[in-house]
């Protein structure tokens, strides 16, 4: 053999005597040594109460409650102020919490006379969830901000605690809430129902034997809409003949819908 | 805020249709074309290389050893990508400290150290240990002790040990195929479990990845066995060089027919997301799909290696018409992950409208860092080359009749 001046064999009594080929005890010597260097700095590394629980750090709930509290949730209000809450409770507000209005006050339920929220009387708080916007679901209630009795607060006509409007629909939108609702914020706000719906007065005590009529020609659109219709200037118009002739004029513009313009 | 306006700008302006707000910048840039086109290479190098073995066959035998170190140099840089466009990636070490079982990215950690420690590192190191122990005894200086520290002490050249050693080797290759296949069908995985994503959302998807992947890996080493072979000035092996390139173009026909099945399958299927898929294609994908992966990385490559096949041409001309399609090739597959992972987040998931990458050049997320990631590998491949030479002349026995032995 070459002249090799290591001694090569790892000195260790009975290291011959394990029955695996020389090379995989030397692998499996690294290989245990790398487990065991993984394990040490697993257990180094990682957070102390990690998988007490599950894949979290067990710990991090302790961190979590010990951050400060700042909403105190609406039973903590009952105490004191229950005259709001039952009126509240009754209400289209009932699933509007307290606080969502007035602010955290867990500060307040501790030193009521220390701490008073706010309430807000400003025209902006209600719009926050009122104001009309197309992705918000069918049927709630939502009004054009700009049109609906401006510069007035809201409270002066709604109790925010119990919002009720000041009377109860009448005529149609008690029954066609929704679409009440949605043409109130369209750009035919201003036209009555029955300017395109002639509604027998029968239709009211019985809607499904008595149905009104609904627009069933272009032409109709175009009394309003057509290039020598006799209404007023500011309406806009289009050309009836050239303006998408193979389409019924609500298949694209649905005349309650404020986003299908 | 001002400046992120600023930065989307651009962006906006190529916005197509309706899309969300949180789609028009893209979330996974180059970095993460790099990373599967990565992977990808090294599954295919190491599916070659345990071709010859297994299989036993025997031309392509003079890029066996190359190929394991290609597989070993690609490996060990795949995860710099990934590395890379993590925002902290220190925290990458958590994910192997608390193992999450139940997520497929969380895992990868573990397919790559199952493959990188358990069948690359020790494939190579029982094919390589008779001649490390030659060189710890034959070398001087540092160079001795490096050998004798990488063949742990383990001296033994006897018939006996030896033979175990191929043995060893041999085992090693039959769990590092379904290993390889593991590891890049795992990429292929991440994708194609994304359900909703209709471009990524696929079956196929594994497969097709690691059909890919044995299409580049092939391409990759009839380039670095061709480059290698001409800078130490030996003649190319023909014999070698005409199986690896028929061994690509029966991956390509695979791979191909699987893409078309994808294909036909989503034609047929047509579900609400075809439409905007054909105009992904038909607008944003147009060259990097139609013109770069599928005609110039397929046909063209496919056509000129069949007809190789057909005419009897000159050794010269057929090295030329291998390399130009192993080059294609690589463009190709590149594309192929670039329209996978760019393409799959350039539509709304309102399935409206389209929204368009704009690529960094600088910046730890751009181009140059790719094509230094690209590039690192070689480099790699360089150092790995130097501490273990692969060609014949270096091994202490010639590998023929080592490959002689094995056989009987
Ligand atoms: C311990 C009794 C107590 C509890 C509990 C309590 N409050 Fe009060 N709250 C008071 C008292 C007392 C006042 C009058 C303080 C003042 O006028 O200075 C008050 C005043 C208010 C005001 C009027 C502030 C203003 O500007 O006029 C609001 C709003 C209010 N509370 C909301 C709440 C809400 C919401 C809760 C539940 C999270 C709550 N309170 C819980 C005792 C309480
Ligand atoms: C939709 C928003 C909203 C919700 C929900 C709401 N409030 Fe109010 N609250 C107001 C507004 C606005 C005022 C001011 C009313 C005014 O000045 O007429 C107010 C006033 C008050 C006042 C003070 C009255 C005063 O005259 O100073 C108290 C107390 C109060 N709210 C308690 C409550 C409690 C308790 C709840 C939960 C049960 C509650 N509020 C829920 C909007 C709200
Ligand atoms: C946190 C969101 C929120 C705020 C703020 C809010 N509301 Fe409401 N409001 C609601 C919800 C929810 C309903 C119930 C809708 C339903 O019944 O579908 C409602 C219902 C109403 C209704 C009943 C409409 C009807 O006829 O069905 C009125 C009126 C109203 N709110 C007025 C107000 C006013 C005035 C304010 C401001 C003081 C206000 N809201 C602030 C969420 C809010
Ligand atoms: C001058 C009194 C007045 C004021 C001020 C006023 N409203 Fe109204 N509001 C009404 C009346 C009357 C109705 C019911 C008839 C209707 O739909 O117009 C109503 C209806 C509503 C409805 C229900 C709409 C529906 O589709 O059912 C909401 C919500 C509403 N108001 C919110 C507000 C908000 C928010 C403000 C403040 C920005 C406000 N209102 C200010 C008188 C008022
Ligand atoms: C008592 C409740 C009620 C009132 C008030 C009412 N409707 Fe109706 N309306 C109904 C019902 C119920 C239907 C049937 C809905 C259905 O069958 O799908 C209906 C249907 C309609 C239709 C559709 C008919 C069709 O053939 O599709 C129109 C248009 C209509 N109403 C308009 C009006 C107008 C305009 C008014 C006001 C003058 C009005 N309604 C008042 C309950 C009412
Ligand atoms: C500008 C004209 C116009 C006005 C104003 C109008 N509608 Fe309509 N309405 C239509 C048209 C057009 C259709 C669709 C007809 C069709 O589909 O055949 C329709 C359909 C309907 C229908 C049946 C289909 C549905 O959407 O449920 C109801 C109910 C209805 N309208 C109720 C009302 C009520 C209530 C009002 C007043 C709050 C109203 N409309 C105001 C034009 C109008
Ligand atoms: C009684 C007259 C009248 C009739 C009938 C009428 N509209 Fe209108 N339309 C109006 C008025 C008024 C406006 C509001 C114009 C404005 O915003 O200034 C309007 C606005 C519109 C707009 C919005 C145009 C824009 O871009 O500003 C459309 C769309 C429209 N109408 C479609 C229709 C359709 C469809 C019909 C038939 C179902 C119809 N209208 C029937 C009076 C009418
Ligand atoms: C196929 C869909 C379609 C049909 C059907 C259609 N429109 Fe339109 N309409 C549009 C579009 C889109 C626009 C907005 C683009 C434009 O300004 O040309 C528009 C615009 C309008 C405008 C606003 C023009 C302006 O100057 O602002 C009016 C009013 C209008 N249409 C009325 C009608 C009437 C009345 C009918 C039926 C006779 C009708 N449309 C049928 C699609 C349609």
């Amino acid at each position: 053999m070459l002249n090799f001046r290591f001694r090569p064999e790892l000195r260790m009594p009975g290291w011959k005597s394990i029955p695996f080929p020389d090379q995989i005890k030397r692998l499996l010597i690294i290989f245990i040594i790398l487990v065991i260097m993984l394990i040490t700095v697993r257990n180094y590394l990682m957070p102390p109460t990690f998988v007490k629980e599950g894949h979290y750090r067990a710990a991090a709930i302790d961190s979590i409650l010990a951050l400060p509290i700042h909403y105190a949730g609406q039973e903590a209000c009952s105490e004191c102020h229950d005259e709001y809450v039952a009126l509240k409770q009754t209400s289209y507000h009932q699933n509007v919490a307290c606080e969502v209005c007035h602010g955290p006050g867990a500060n307040h339920v501790e030193d009521p006379s220390e701490n008073t929220p706010s309430a807000p009387r400003q025209r902006g708080l209600c719009p926050l969830c009122h104001i009309y916007n197309a992705s918000k679901p069918t049927g709630f209630p939502q009004i054009n901000i700009v049109t609906h009795n401006p510069l007035e607060p809201c409270m002066s006509c709604h109790e925010p605690h119990d919002p009720k409007p000041p009377q109860p629909p009448e005529e149609c939108g008690a029954c066609h809430g929704e679409i009440a609702r949605t043409k109130a914020v369209s750009h035919h706000a201003a036209l009555e129902c029955t300017q395109c719906h002639s509604a027998p007065e029968a239709h009211k005590k019985d809607p499904r034997s008595f149905r009104p009529s609904k627009p069933r020609k272009r032409t109709f659109c175009g009394g309003c809409h057509g290039e020598n219709a006799e209404s007023a200037g500011e309406i806009p118009r289009v050309d009836l003949q050239s303006h998408e002739p193979d389409h019924a004029c609500w298949q694209c513009h649905y005349p309650h819908y404020p986003e299908v313009r | 805020m001002e400046n992120l306006i600023e930065q989307l700008q651009p962006i906006l302006k190529q916005v197509v249709g309706y899309i969300y707000p949180n789609e028009v910048e893209l979330h996974w840039g180059i970095l993460i074309v790099v990373y599967p086109y990565i992977t990808g290479l090294v599954a295919g190098a190491f599916i070659l290389a345990s071709l010859e073995r297994v299989f036993e066959v025997k031309e392509v035998q003079p890029t066996y050893r190359l190929s394991m170190l290609t597989a070993l140099a690609f490996l060990i840089i795949a995860p710099l990508p990934l590395l890379a466009h993590l925002s902290y990636p220190e925290r990458s070490i958590e994910i192997f400290l608390t193992p999450q079982l139940k997520s497929a990215m969380a895992m990868f950690g573990f397919v790559y150290a199952w493959y990188l420690m358990i069948v690359l590192m020790l494939e190579i190191w029982f094919d390589y240990r008779k001649d490390i122990v030659y060189w710890a005894r034959s070398k001087k200086g540092w160079r001795k002790y490096m050998y004798y520290l990488l063949s742990l002490g383990s001296l033994d050249l006897s018939e006996k040990a030896i033979r175990f050693d191929r043995k060893a080797g041999k085992f090693i290759t039959i769990i590092g195929i379904p290993s390889a296949f593991l590891l890049h069908g795992y990429v292929g995985f991440i994708f194609g479990s994304v359900k909703a994503n209709p471009w990524w959302s696929s079956v196929l998807m594994p497969i097709v990845f690691l059909f890919s992947a044995i299409v580049s890996g092939i391409a990759l080493m009839i380039l670095i066995y061709g480059v290698t072979t001409l800078f130490r000035w030996k003649p190319i092996d023909m014999a070698c060089m005409d199986k690896l390139a028929s061994f690509l173009l029966y991956a390509m026909i695979l791979d191909i027919s699987l893409e078309t099945l994808d294909f036909i399958h989503r034609m047929y299927e047509s579900v609400e997301s075809i439409h905007i898929l054909g105009q992904l294609i038909s607008q944003k994908l147009f060259i990097s799909l139609v013109v770069i992966q599928i005609l110039l990385g397929t046909l063209l490559p496919l056509g000129s290696l069949a007809s190789v096949k057909l005419f009897r041409l000159p050794d010269e001309l057929r090295r030329l018409i291998y390399f130009g399609a192993a080059i294609l090739v690589q463009i190709g597959i590149f594309s192929t992950r670039w329209n996978v992972v760019i393409g799959g987040q350039l539509f709304s998931k309102s399935l409206r409208g389209l929204t368009h990458y704009k690529m960094e050049l600088l910046g730890i997320e751009g181009l140059l860092i790719s094509i230094a990631l690209l590039f690192l590998p070689l480099f790699v491949l360089y150092i790995i080359i130097k501490i273990l030479p692969p060609w014949p002349e270096a091994a202490t026995t010639p590998l023929s009749s080592i490959a002689k032995e094995s056989s009987q």
